[in-house]
């Protein structure tokens, strides 16, 4: 049912998809996560060349964010942790919700059959989790990189499908789509003018969101020790390496943490509400 | 005693000012009438006085209620007096109800938390469903608003606002789209309610309300109210231009459309029925239509006037029965005109867009749309806009003219102006019926006026009675 507006007048339209200050910080946020992670590996060491006369310094002019216990250069290895880890949350994302949404478009096009076919698989997928599934992955290459991305993209398109699923079913029921079939429109049209100008505000949610689930599983799992293997810079073996050393330099573990705070805490709020009216 | 008394409230959208210098006066036991077109600013004065404005929007001037003066611009002190003192039941009350919550005990809970009845749970649920019986809802009790009819969950969300205990009730469009029936029973709770005391201030744009409601009524005209008085004198010796145009504009008094000349048959259908659940719509119905004819399709909400439209178009399949349509004619050569205009439209793309959507798809040139525009008066600028932000009786006469462009063979108009107020009712049903007679387009109007269907048809379809006769 749509609710009539022509009494509220046009108050409400000009603010409708302005962001809200929290979006805009969020915003900065991962502005500069991504600007730090395309400059610090310019300007920092190899990340992996050690030299032990010079471990756990302070920051200083010659490693501006200090060296770990093995001397390594900490601006450099946080740039290729942040990379990396934007890198696969950019990829999964990708995906998991262009295959995602395509299937729950098509699921609640018609067929019965498809649909219920492609909704028994996607219970099946969210009935196992997803960091187990990763983990059991990452048995077949351990410290390969290519099990986290396959397994958060395959964990992560279930989302995609179902919520583009349910909203496609009420708009395809709805009016507007009837009016439009009626005037001899196709479904290139329909998917053009219906679907999609609804549906991309709801995946641009989705997708902050779920970059941020897949920086954050990534992490977790460096950090329990099933994730990439050192001397790889990945924020979370970078904190488990670093945690034995939190007392004599608690800036070194600081770093990383404050890195993935950044990140992840951009992205929910770029992901948070829009104003509405 | 009084309970409202407005002097010079005005309401600002930035620079332009969408009420000017309102003053009105409501005792106890009286019906106050606010009759207006849509966009004449009604809704808003209702919402500066309660002090709901939406943001964006000032008001100025004074409002006391129960005798309590304030500050139009400080609604802090009336709106400790929202629910128990004073309640508005919104437009389209059913989006007002929980949908997840079954009904009665959404009246139950305003009894013991708004109106703070005595005896605790219990006595709130039996006084609630004391209020179903008597406003005809027995049996709907543990139902679902979504399982209810438009006119039961109006019942049920006015039920809900008087367990408020509210002596001043603000009621907004409470008959918009509503059948005669229907219409007399919420206009009867409303003189129900200034009966035992209470005192409501009604918005509505139709005079049939208006005239059942009696008490006072004012006219709205862009935001000012042009005239004021008792019920009798406003409807019998209006004063004000406006007044008489709206008063003439109420299809008892228009005359009859011209007969159509009929052509061929576009359109036969035999043997239809369809049953929704165990109840029969309709069964056995033979209908053929003929190329310019007219036909309305009539009868009570609920008996299934709208699903016997979009079956003649196809959407809804009978249970039996077969319709078919012409050979060697385009499906897209037969329309749908939408009750609420808005429905018809992609949402997000200027009107202009979905026009020439239109014109690429089916090869036409932007020369038809000029021609269309200038014959249904739309000014160009319109179609700048998006659906949202034009009125409904200039979006539906887009609509037309978008169906016009097609050169339809038939029309199916299910209720295209039960939502507009009687002026703009009257234009474009007269636009409607000239620009189908022009084109040779027939016509099947579904409506629950049967004052507007014996005017323009040339033959009325009673649904419920099942049966079909000649005027």
């Amino acid at each position: 049912m749509t609710i009539p507006s022509d009494h509220i007048l046009d108050v409400g339209n000009a603010a409708r998809k302005r962001m809200t200050p929290w979006q805009w910080v969020g915003l900065a946020m991962i502005a500069l996560i991504v600007l730090f992670s395309l400059v610090a590996p310019l300007i920092g060491r190899d990340p992996l060349v050690q030299d032990l006369d010079h471990v756990m310094t302070r920051p200083c002019a010659a490693s501006p964010l200090g060296t770990d216990h093995l001397g390594r250069s900490m601006l450099a290895r946080l740039g290729y942790a942040a990379r990396l880890s934007l890198l696969l949350a950019a990829l999964s994302v990708l995906t998991a919700a262009i295959p995602g949404a395509i299937l729950g478009v098509a699921a609640a096009w018609r067929a019965r059959w498809a649909d219920t076919m492609l909704s028994t698989i996607a219970d099946c997928v969210l009935a196992l989790p997803g960091l187990l599934f990763i983990v059991l992955l990452t048995a077949f290459a351990p410290g390969k990189f290519w099990p986290f991305y396959v397994g958060l993209s395959v964990a992560l398109w279930v989302e995609y499908f179902r919520v583009v699923r349910a909203a496609s079913q009420t708009l395809l029921h709805g009016s507007q789509v009837e009016a439009s079939r009626m005037l001899g429109f196709g479904p290139v049209y329909i998917v053009r003018r219906h679907l999609l100008p609804e549906l991309i505000s709801l995946l641009r949610t989705l997708m902050t969101f779920g970059a941020a689930t897949s920086v954050l599983s990534l992490a977790a799992l460096g950090l329990v020790g099933v994730g990439l293997r050192p001397p790889t810079p990945e924020l979370g073996t970078m904190m488990i390496e670093l945690l034995p050393h939190y007392q004599e330099a608690p800036w070194l573990i600081a770093e990383p943490i404050l890195v993935l705070l950044l990140a992840v805490t951009g992205l929910a709020l770029v992901a948070g509400e829009r104003e509405f009216k | 005693m009084t309970f409202l008394d407005v002097r010079n409230l005005s309401v600002q959208a930035g620079a332009t000012t969408v009420v000017r210098d309102a003053s009105l006066c409501l005792d106890a036991s009286h019906t106050y009438t606010l009759l207006g077109e849509t966009g004449s600013g009604k809704s808003l004065l209702a919402q500066a006085i309660m002090g709901n404005l939406p943001s964006g929007l000032s008001s100025s001037g004074s409002v006391a209620v129960f005798g309590e003066a304030s500050v139009a611009a400080e609604p802090a002190k009336r709106r400790k007096l929202w629910g128990h003192s004073m309640a508005l039941l919104p437009q389209e009350p059913w989006l007002a109800l929980d949908p997840t919550m079954r009904v009665i005990s959404q009246v139950a809970e305003t009894y013991q938390k708004v109106g703070r009845s005595s005896g605790g749970v219990k006595g709130a649920r039996q006084r609630a469903a004391t209020d179903f019986l008597s406003l005809g809802l027995a049996g709907a009790e543990r139902k679902l608003p979504g399982a209810l009819s438009g006119g039961m969950a109006q019942r049920t969300a006015f039920a809900a606002v008087r367990a408020g205990g509210a002596r001043l009730l603000i009621v907004d469009e409470p008959t918009k789209g509503l059948d005669a029936g229907l219409r007399d029973s919420v206009v009867s709770m409303l003189k129900q309610v200034a009966g035992t005391g209470g005192a409501v201030l009604v918005i509505t744009h139709d005079v049939a309300s208006a005239r059942l409601l009696g008490g006072t009524i004012g006219v709205m005209l862009d935001g000012e109210i042009v005239e004021q008085g008792p019920a009798d004198q406003i409807l019998t010796y209006p004063k004000h231009d406006y007044t008489r145009k709206l008063l003439a504009a109420d299809p008892q008094t228009w005359g009859l459309s011209p007969q159509p000349s009929l052509g061929e048959p576009v359109l036969t259908a035999t043997g239809l029925s369809k049953c929704f659940g165990k109840q029969q719509l309709f069964a056995n119905l033979d209908i053929e239509i003929a190329s310019g004819e007219r036909v309305a399709v009539t009868g009570p909400s609920g008996s299934g006037k709208t699903t016997l439209g979009s079956m003649l178009l196809g959407l809804v399949p009978p249970d039996s029965g077969s319709v078919s349509r012409r050979p060697n004619v385009p499906l897209w050569k037969y329309q749908k005109l939408y009750q609420d205009p808005i429905a018809a439209f992609p949402p997000r793309v200027t009107l202009r867009t979905s026009l020439c959507d239109l014109l690429s798809r089916h090869g036409l040139r932007w020369a038809d749309v000029e021609k269309w525009m200038e014959r249904t008066r739309l000014r160009a600028s319109l179609l700048d806009r998006l659906p949202d932000q034009v009125s409904s009786g200039e979006l539906q006469r887009i609509a037309l003219v978008r169906m016009l462009l097609l050169q339809p063979v038939l029309l199916v108009a299910d209720e295209p102006t039960s939502r507009l107020d009687p002026i703009t009712q009257q234009e474009t049903i007269d636009l409607l019926v000239e620009c189908l007679a022009d084109s040779a387009c027939a016509l099947v109007l579904v409506t629950h006026d049967e004052a507007i269907a014996g005017n323009i048809a040339s033959r009325v379809l009673t649904l419920k009675a099942l049966h079909s006769s000649m005027p």
